[in-house]
């Protein structure tokens, strides 16, 4: 096991890996920007250093600064948390050549699940059912070309993309040309990387996602799966639970086990989350993401497994303590991202002091948070302020205390995500299961239209 | 708040401090706080970047010897890294012009340069050769004469 490890992160998720190493009996470095010296994760950690002024480049993604900062501190290891530097192969490698274990998977299988189009032909020829397309096109005329052979409408994606930048939705032949003009541009202004490829666009599927751990030793296992089709307009998660309500057997069975046999296919190790759109009984493979994601509570809630911890073990060599058959979910668990935004205002970040912080508790409730009474939001970062986590033996229960819990959170000060998210989790039709992604953006405009 | 205001703040208060006579002053706004204490036996004002480790430092006394100066530049880290000095190292009261260079600190085998702003007379020295500093860490004060 490490002695000590450097967490390249701020925020809940540092807190998060802050706990997990101290059960481990590891010792924590904390980075932080200069707005964030007050920040819980600097407090707890047994050392930190500040690595820079507030803007992430030159804070929490200033390499140079955050390797210095393991170095002489004596770290063995880096946990990169979510977002920053998690998923970045050059960081991993950089870290190795200094002698520092990177607390995820090898350099070269995060460089090829990060380029989407490489990622989908490694599961593809894995056996994992992707979404009918093209590799990478050279031209508008080649797009066409696919999208006249799957149907439309369709997507244009840019290989190197993320967060919806470089992506346009086609529905006819006439739309082409303007989109993939505007979708590459958009790819090279935001990735330096122009490359563009054609897929099938599924109509409001759901977002079902698998849990998955491997060892260095040929252990792999899945966690499961969650639902995380509850995405507000700008496709990013809001609420999520585990496991995904009213998913046909048969299809949550398949997930599972494409999952496993996609990660020892391409010598996945450590954690990660193979993305899934689901359409009545057709999957198709999305993305792997390769690192610890945002929503992994709701999984540790239900497998009663420390994911954060599982990852730390495995990156110090020592093989999985369980196998497939060990692993039973129990119960029902569905997250809350409470964030400073703006719901009314198309959900706009918010900055600011936070005058009044109460948070839920009782019977099957858990609050991931950084945040407390007099803490500063401050401009530069992700506007997450905390996960509110419910868990019950059904997902009726679930849903009943996390309507209580969100009825219990008091945040003052900034404008949040609680009031919409307990709204969302009384509607009937989110009650009901199985809504898509496109649920989200309907509910918002007819509650819009209503006002 | 940007460095620029941070540097500017703490040089404010190290003028502050310098004629005030107190021994140690800390301000708080929100996300920052900068604390300046006198060292012990130094005649300029010391300025502590506020890291976890050296906060809630007991507020002891510390004799005032001689007058301070009425404002100093704070030279602060702009890296994480171990600090060097030149040698032979500056000491306290040394005259110096300006963009002399004081030392580095070395970042992943790079050596980033630590000068001087203005002319002036080397104030506190507040760290030592070969200490670990973190970004924004005051390594030097210079007093504007």
């Amino acid at each position: 096991m490490f002695k000590k490890v450097l967490i390249a992160n701020r925020g809940e998720i540092a807190l998060r890996i802050n706990r997990a190493c101290h059960e481990l009996g590891v010792s924590t470095v904390a980075i932080f920007s200069d707005v964030d010296r007050q920040s819980l994760h600097v407090r707890y950690a047994d050392e930190a250093f500040c690595v820079g002024p507030g803007p992430v480049m030159r804070s929490y993604l200033n390499i140079p600064n955050i390797i210095s900062a393991a170095l002489i501190s004596g770290c063995d290891a880096i946990h990169p948390g979510y977002g920053f530097l998690a998923e970045n192969a050059r960081f991993a490698e950089i870290a190795a050549d200094h002698g520092l274990v990177f607390i995820g998977p090898k350099p070269a299988v995060i460089a090829a699940m990060g380029d989407k189009a490489t990622a989908k032909r490694l599961m593809s020829e894995a056996g994992v059912p992707t979404t009918p397309g093209s590799g990478i096109v050279a031209s508008v005329d080649e797009a066409k070309a696919v999208a006249d052979e799957i149907g439309y409408p369709v997507l244009l994606k840019a290989t190197a993309g993320g967060g919806g930048k470089g992506m346009r939705a086609v529905s006819s032949a006439d739309e082409l040309p303007t989109a993939f003009a505007t979708a590459r541009a958009e790819a090279e202004a935001s990735f330096k990387d122009g490359r563009m490829y054609v897929e099938k666009l599924i109509v409001n599927p759901r977002h079902v996602e698998v849990q998955v751990l491997a060892d260095e030793h040929g252990g792999a296992v899945h966690l499961g799966e969650r639902d995380c089709s509850v995405q507000k307009p700008s496709h990013q998660k809001l609420i999520e639970e585990a496991p995904a309500p009213e998913l046909d057997p048969a299809v949550r069975a398949r997930l599972h086990e494409v999952a496993v046999s996609a990660v020892r296919a391409v010598g996945y190790t450590n954690a990660g989350t193979l993305e899934f759109l689901v359409s009545g009984d057709q999957t198709y493979f999305m993305e792997m993401n390769t690192r610890i994601q945002v929503e992994h509570p709701v999984t540790e809630l239900v497998y009663g497994v420390d994911l954060v911890k599982e990852q730390i073990r495995i990156a110090s060599g020592e093989p999985l303590g369980f196998t497939q058959d060990d692993l039973q979910a129990h119960g029902h668990a569905i997250e809350v991202r409470v964030n400073a935004e703006d719901p009314q205002n198309g959900f706009a970040p918010a900055a600011g002091t936070l005058t009044n912080v109460v948070f839920p508790g009782g019977p099957g409730i858990r609050v991931d948070t950084h945040v407390y009474t007099g803490a500063v939001v401050p401009p530069f970062y992700d506007s997450m302020l905390a996960k509110i986590v419910a868990v019950g033996r059904t997902r009726e229960s679930a849903l009943l205390r996390m309507e209580r819990a969100l009825g219990e959170t008091r945040i003052e000060g900034v404008k949040t995500t609680v009031d919409i998210c307990r709204e969302i989790v009384a509607d009937p039709e989110f009650r009901a299961g199985g809504i898509g992604v496109a649920w989200l953006p309907a509910f918002l405009a007819r509650r819009t239209a209503a006002v | 708040m940007t460095e620029d205001v941070i540097a500017t703040r703490a040089r404010a208060l190290a003028g502050a401090l310098a004629e005030s006579g107190f021994a140690r002053v800390r301000i708080r706004d929100g996300e920052t706080e900068i604390e300046l204490r006198r060292a012990a036996g130094s005649a300029g004002a010391r300025a502590l970047a506020p890291a976890a480790a050296a906060d809630g430092v007991a507020g002891e006394r510390e004799p005032v010897r001689e007058p301070a100066a009425r404002a100093a530049d704070v030279i602060a880290s702009e890296v994480v890294g171990i600090v060097r000095f030149l040698r032979p190292p500056v000491i306290e009261g040394q005259e110096v012009e300006a963009d002399r260079d004081l030392g580095y600190v070395e970042t992943l085998g790079i050596r980033n340069a630590v000068r001087t702003r203005g002319p002036g007379r080397m104030g506190a020295i507040l760290v030592t050769d070969g200490q670990a500093v973190e970004y924004g860490q005051p390594l030097f004060t210079v007093e504007r004469v």
